[in-house]
């Protein structure tokens, strides 16, 4: 790649990056040109040079130790935080663009509501046939407790995490929705800080929209599916300090001003919530809850949960609190259903999906099964109930030992299995002990329903720090940028 | 507030005050050890008695370096199984604290998770090795400059009253156990017989609890045990004295009751007012015919009691009493209605 440069004193940070080929690169076309979102950042982190680059990198890293913006990780007792790998190169996406991946989201969310509310009630979809019915009732994560049960105004999803790649010509792709108790919005808006604690001047001229407003979005979506209208009272429930992602439970409260609480400081009476205070009992009217469905009443579901309260669903039922997000909702982020989501958009909404999703082969039918046993090597097959990218097989770069395992598998539980293609996800310039690099990212965008829904512009932008590496979860190498939906051409 | 939360704020600075005190007593101690005279006068000692160390220190390290000043400090500030230790007092408050968060200003978890991040830095115990004193004159002062910053930098709500709460609460036990070093080094000497070893003593003991100058402020003071005994349990405007922070204890209640009409009725509060009107009515006259040691054992009891009505009453209140309440409230809200 040859680029006439102005002459500058140091070494041009983006010198000697080489896109890969085969992928989207975020950051240049196919002729070794920046694209017309990043031309001006390019040019401004190329000013920097490589050292003053390091030292910023660095002075991030410090201050997020300081500040305590870390990770949890299980493995020893001693030194049990971590902070998220940050990388300071953004990843960028023009506004327009943004535009229609936004609309195609709130689709998406809407769909995935309508379902839920569906097979939780009159189960039309299943009635019709456009999902078959063994897939919904066989899914672990459905809750047949919950037929009948209309939560607070209808949501289910007051939070949905979309996952998106891009594939190989730069098309805005559904890898994955996320419609449980998706995480990692804590990280967009400290990484935010950071840039423009450390690239004030580049962030200034990109024309960034803000994401600062997202406690506030989230908290306006809690009050409006309250069940009391007047003097509601909202908390946020963690696990507690050892989950992983205690920090942004923290975080979220924090930023919202509502109350942080455990399991152990509330209890159900008379089908009621109630927390324990300083002054007695004080009523709960809406959960933002971190915990999953299974440990969320050991009355319902896990008699050996510490983490949830007792009679909780209870309350529920009765209509006397609302959880953020629903009971049950993994159905509708099952792997073994994310085939059939445009069908449901075209079956609730009467729309066409605005975006695009992976070709998947679901293994519980027959045609598609006898399909992935013949082209293992070419396919990527996922288990439907895992998340955090564990036990998946990446069939062109596994073994033959490692195939042929995974075939056993796939013929034992079908239903336990899809398989994807392998999509060359996008890259992104990353910077790299060996200087800067082109590393694969995906995009896990947020939006936010209560009275109507909203996107945050952008979402958390992970990425594979690993050469070569597909898999981009922080439990696996995985780090963070900040993502910037940038408007070049506006001029404040 | 959550009563979970209560809890964290109440001992972190509890915690925190627990390394100001032990900071403070470990550096003066050293100090002291080089202007008293004489093997004989066990000076380590009554540092680990009044910690309530003893038996773990005897256990674990033997009976017979419990007057090696170096083993003491070492146990004192770095042990990571003994509780009392500095290092677990800075561990257990940072626990605390990283766990409500969301009620403390970043400033002051930055403040609190650097001093945690510098005492386990390796240049820290170097730190240590070459020159104790900056190191304790350190910790004391950063543990003290989280109170300065959350004064500055937090909502004067609920959190922030029962972190001073737990400072409040923990200075009457912790000046009442100073007191008693005392007794466990030299005994209690009657004060017509005090020696230069209790004096100096007793200026330790000052030291001890930055009562140096303020001490010699009230002009009729000379150093005499009954003057250091009186002024440390019964000078209302002295920050540390136990009399100034029962009253203290007090305002801040009273505050809460603001909300809390009912406040007046829990037991913390008539234990609270047992507490400071015995202590009102007691005369130095009257320690000294008790025993020094009955009544600072005395404080000590009474100040653990009310730790322990707080903890009931605000801090982790029995569910059951709860669920009274709520049955109550219904019922009250029905014949009403």
């Amino acid at each position: 790649m040859s680029r006439p440069r102005v002459a500058a004193s140091p070494a041009p940070l983006f010198g000697g990056y080489q896109p890969l080929g085969g992928s989207f690169d975020e950051y240049f076309d196919s002729r070794g040109e920046p694209r017309p979102a990043v031309a001006a950042i390019v040019s401004g982190l190329d000013a920097l040079g490589h050292e003053e680059f390091r030292r910023r990198h660095k002075l991030a890293d410090t201050t997020f130790l300081r500040s305590g913006v870390t990770f949890s990780v299980y493995t020893d007792r001693g030194g049990t935080e971590r902070i998220f790998p940050f990388d300071p190169i953004p990843r960028v996406v023009a506004r327009p663009q943004w535009e229609t991946v936004e609309s195609g989201l709130v689709q998406r969310i809407r769909a995935l509501n309508c379902f839920l509310a569906d097979i939780y009630g009159e189960q039309r979809i299943l009635a019709e046939d456009v999902v078959p019915r063994a897939l919904v009732e066989g899914s672990a994560a459905y809750r047949p407790e919950m037929r009948g049960i209309r939560p607070p105004h209808g949501v289910y999803i007051h939070i949905g995490g979309i996952d998106l790649i891009r594939d190989a010509d730069g098309t805005f792709t559904v890898l994955e929705d996320n419609v449980r108790t998706p995480s990692g919005v804590s990280y967009v808006l400290e990484n935010r800080m950071m840039m423009k604690k450390v690239f004030p001047r580049i962030f200034g001229q990109a024309h960034v929209q803000g994401v600062e407003m997202y406690p506030t979005k989230l908290r306006e979506a809690m009050a409006a599916v309250s069940p009391s209208p007047e003097g509601s009272r909202s908390v946020v429930l963690t696990p507690g300090p050892f989950n992983s992602a205690y920090f942004e439970h923290s975080f979220l409260a924090r930023r919202m001003g509502c109350e942080l609480v455990q399991g152990s400081d509330l209890f159900v009476e008379n089908e009621r919530v109630y927390a324990k205070t300083t002054l007695g009992p004080e009523r709960v009217d809406v959960i933002y809850r971190r915990i999953d469905d299974d440990f969320l009443d050991p009355e319902a579901f896990r008699k050996d949960s510490m983490l949830g309260v007792p009679g909780l669903v209870r309350a529920y039922a009765a209509g006397n609190v609302a959880l953020v997000n629903a009971i049950g909702n993994g159905v509708a982020d099952d792997k073994g259903i994310y085939p059939y989501v445009p069908d449901m958009i075209r079956f609730y909404l009467s729309e066409e999906p605005m975006l695009a999703q992976v070709r998947t082969y679901v293994c519980a039918r027959d045609e598609d099964r006898r399909y992935v046993l013949d082209h293992i090597g070419d396919l990527v097959i996922k288990p439907v109930n895992e998340a955090g990218g564990y036990g998946l097989l990446i069939g062109p770069k596994a073994s033959r030992s490692e195939r042929s395992e995974f075939k056993r598998r796939v013929a034992e539980r079908p239903r336990n299995y899809i398989a994807q293609p392998l999509i060359e996800l996008s890259t992104c310039p990353t910077w790299t002990k060996q200087g800067i690099a082109p590393r694969r990212v995906d995009l896990r965008p947020f939006v936010v329903t209560g009275s109507s829904s909203w996107v945050l512009p952008g979402g958390l932008t992970r990425v594979a720090l690993v050469e070569g590496s597909y898999v981009v979860n922080s439990s696996q190498g995985g780090g963070a940028k900040d993502t910037w939906v940038a408007d070049p051409e506006s001029r404040s | 507030m959550i009563s979970r939360v209560a809890d964290s704020c109440f001992w972190t600075t509890r915690y925190l005050e627990r390394v100001d005190t032990m900071a403070r007593l470990l550096g003066v101690n050293a100090a002291f050890q080089l202007d008293a005279a004489g093997p004989e006068a066990g000076q380590w000692r009554p540092l680990v008695i009044v910690a309530g160390a003893e038996e773990d220190f005897v256990e674990r390290l033997g009976a017979d370096v419990i007057e090696d000043g170096d083993r003491v400090q070492e146990f004192l500030t770095w042990d990571r199984e003994q509780p009392v230790s500095i290092y677990s007092s800075l561990r257990a408050a940072r626990e605390n604290a990283r766990t409500i968060r969301e009620v403390m200003s970043l400033e002051m978890w930055e403040q609190l998770n650097d001093l945690w991040l510098w005492i386990n830095d390796r240049s820290t115990r170097k730190l240590y090795d070459r020159d104790a004193d900056a190191f304790y004159d350190h910790l004391s002062k950063q543990a003290m400059l989280f109170h300065g910053i959350a004064y500055s930098t937090m909502l004067h709500e609920d959190p922030f009253v029962f972190m001073k709460l737990g400072r409040s609460v923990e200075r009457v036990g912790q000046t009442a156990r100073i007191l008693d070093v005392k007794h466990h080094s030299l005994g209690d000497t009657p004060d017509d017989r005090e020696s230069t070893d209790d004096a100096a003593a007793w200026l330790a003991i000052l030291r001890s609890c930055s009562a140096f100058e303020p001490f010699f402020k009230r002009a009729a003071n000379s150093l005499t045990g009954p003057n250091v005994l009186k002024f440390l349990l019964f000078e209302d405007s002295f920050p540390r004295s136990v009399a100034h922070n029962l009253a203290r204890t007090g305002g801040l209640f009273s505050r809460l009751f603001v909300e809390d009409p009912h406040g007046r009725e829990r037991r913390t509060w008539k234990v609270l007012q047992r507490f400071r009107s015995e202590l009102s009515e007691m005369r130095i006259e009257d320690v000294l015919e008790r025993g020094i040691h009955e009544v600072l054992t005395w404080v000590v009891e009474t100040q653990a009691e009310l730790a322990g009505a707080i903890h009931d009453d605000y801090l982790d209140p029995p569910i059951e009493a709860l669920r009274r309440r709520v049955q109550v409230g219904i019922s009250q809200s029905q014949q009403q209605a």
